[in-house]
């Protein structure tokens, strides 16, 4: 029960939200160095394929952001950023919600 | 580690603060006339860099502007020369505050970044519980 695809996709999500939230920190915090090449991370594509597979174990990408550069140089967008920083955040805690859901279930089924 | 975002972030505000502090001391100096035998006021530059395997925003260091400054003609003033020259600072004032708002809100924007972190860090303490 423990190693279930569940349990595995839902460790997964919260692994690639978590390098998400990192990279957003990095990019706002180089928000202004000249010549900064903003970061982004994707998890969803590779972990529904995963999960389709019966597996649910993935690890994240991380790629450069193709956005325009500034007059500095710099392609960080504090709009995205932000948005994609309160968008983690929630799906965070959709997952934390979702695996305490799944520990309760384990946790009746001890007590059955 | 997996919960570095606000080390990462902090890391932000430090360089934020040390603009601010170099934009406020240019600020400050303005007005700052020296002696022709002295070097001007220098306009201070913060430079920031990332560094590869240590995420976020480092100070690389500062550099100086120009030891010139602007030479002006100005008998009266108790440093003039015998010809009558002063050094005032080479600083745009309208460009050190354009750069103070830049500073301001990239302080406030890691700041945020800061916040919404902890939010998450504390649903994830909550994994488990009842």
């Amino acid at each position: 029960m423990l190693d279930s695809v569940t349990f595995n996709a839902l460790n997964s999500a919260l692994d690639g939200l978590a390098a998400r939230q990192r990279a957003i920190a990095n990019n706002i915090a180089n928000i202004n160095t000249p010549d900064y090449q903003a970061t982004r991370i994707q998890f969803e594509d590779a972990l529904a394929r995963s999960i389709a597979d019966g597996d649910g174990n993935i690890t994240p990408t991380e790629h450069v952001s193709l956005e325009p550069t500034r007059l500095d140089g710099s392609n960080v967008n504090l709009d995205t950023e932000t948005t994609s920083n309160i968008d983690t955040v929630l799906r965070q805690q959709f997952a934390t919600q979702a695996i305490s859901g799944q520990f309760s279930s384990i946790r009746a089924a001890i007590k059955f | 580690m997996t919960f570095d975002a606000i080390g990462i972030s902090a890391t932000g505000l430090t360089t934020h603060r040390k603009w601010l502090d170099a934009l406020s001391d240019n600020i400050a100096n303005v007005n700052t006339v020296t002696a022709m035998d002295d070097a001007a006021f220098q306009e201070r530059f913060v430079l920031v860099e990332t560094e590869q395997g240590n995420p976020g925003a480092h100070v690389a260091g500062v550099t100086f502007g120009d030891p010139e400054g602007i030479v002006t003609y100005d008998p009266n003033h108790p440093l003039a020369n015998e010809e009558g020259y002063v050094r005032r600072p080479d600083i745009d004032l309208s460009e050190q505050m354009s750069s103070l708002i830049l500073a301001q809100r990239g302080y406030q924007a890691n700041a945020a970044v800061i916040d919404r972190a902890k939010t998450s860090y504390e649903a994830a303490l909550q994994i488990g519980r009842s």
